[in-house]
């Protein structure tokens, strides 16, 4: 296991801009074209007020942090579960951030058990959740720039509680 | 993609939808890492299919053949990747219903998806969420 990864390791968070462009670009590459995404005026009419992005999209941005923290290893051995909080909206910046809860042994496989949160710049969360992460040992943080592999996988959690 | 499709009130549990196929071409997977902006560093990675990609294309395929009333909500959701697929490799995409609640004004359709590859090996199961207004 990489000495980086251990319990109360903060995940460096991911910061995106929500836009109607990028909703609407979603919808074109995932097919899904509910009016609540993508049509302003019949959402507008509706108890959430306006148009909101896609689950999916904002979760995406989860699973590229993780990407960027476990390469491979979330990849291809990751669990995620998550509640959809409160909707994105055009406009929203939305932060993912993410702490090592636990490291967990499981028939000689190390986990890593992550609480994972998005927030927008009102600080209100957007999803909430857990993701496991199967520590193989032959492919640990696979990340592409080795540089930051080594150097920025991992930060000393802060102690928020 | 199905022409034929369900709708919600037609829906029990444990029924199937069609199975769907999807080739996860490199022009497909170039528009899904620009639809979520992925970085640059993410795109180092770019021999192989983004797992929640291949999530959202499932949920496609199961939409594709579900009439859901405008403003259905994702609610919540579970992902387990088993597999990497590399860009080129064609996805069946299996899905069905695990649950459906009515309580008062909220209707709730919990789905289960199950994505194999050409080898019939698990690449990835979920379980979704969908919240409908009545």
């Amino acid at each position: 296991m990489p000495a980086e990864i251990g319990k109360g390791k903060t995940i460096p968070p991911v910061v995106k801009h929500i836009t109607q462009e990028k909703i609407n670009l979603y919808a074109e590459a995932s097919g899904d074209f509910n009016p609540i995404h993508v049509n302003e005026s019949f959402a507008a009419q509706t108890a959430l007020g306006g148009t909101i992005a896609h689950g999916m999209l904002i979760l995406a941005y989860v699973s590229e942090q993780l990407t960027l923290a476990f390469g491979q290893s979330w990849l291809s051995g990751g669990r995620l579960s998550v509640r959809f909080k409160a909707p994105a909206r055009p406009g929203d910046i939305v932060t993912v951030t993410g702490k090592i809860d636990s490291i967990e042994e499981r028939n000689s496989i190390s986990y890593a058990n992550c609480r994972l949160e998005c927030r927008n710049q009102k600080n209100e969360a957007i999803i909430t959740g857990e993701a496991a992460v199967k520590l193989a040992g032959d492919i640990p943080f696979c990340h592409p720039d080795p540089e930051r592999s080594e150097g920025e996988g991992f930060r000393e959690g802060r102690d928020s509680s | 993609m199905q022409d034929k499709t369900i709708s919600y009130e037609e829906l029990v549990p444990g029924y199937e939808f069609p199975p769907a196929s999807y080739e996860l071409s490199d022009s497909l997977i170039s528009k899904y890492l620009k639809a979520v902006d992925s970085s640059e560093e993410i795109k180092g990675f770019g021999e192989f299919v983004p797992p929640l990609a291949i999530a959202a294309y499932a949920l496609a395929a199961t939409a594709g053949s579900l009439s859901l009333p405008p403003g259905a909500i994702h609610a919540s959701q579970e992902l387990e990747f088993f597999k990497l697929l590399p860009i080129g490799a064609t996805i069946d995409c299996h899905a069905k219903v695990a649950r459906k609640l009515t309580r008062g004004k909220l209707c709730m359709l919990i789905l289960e998806l199950n994505v194999f590859d050409q080898s019939k090996e698990r690449v990835q199961s979920g379980k979704a969420t969908i919240l409908l207004p009545t």
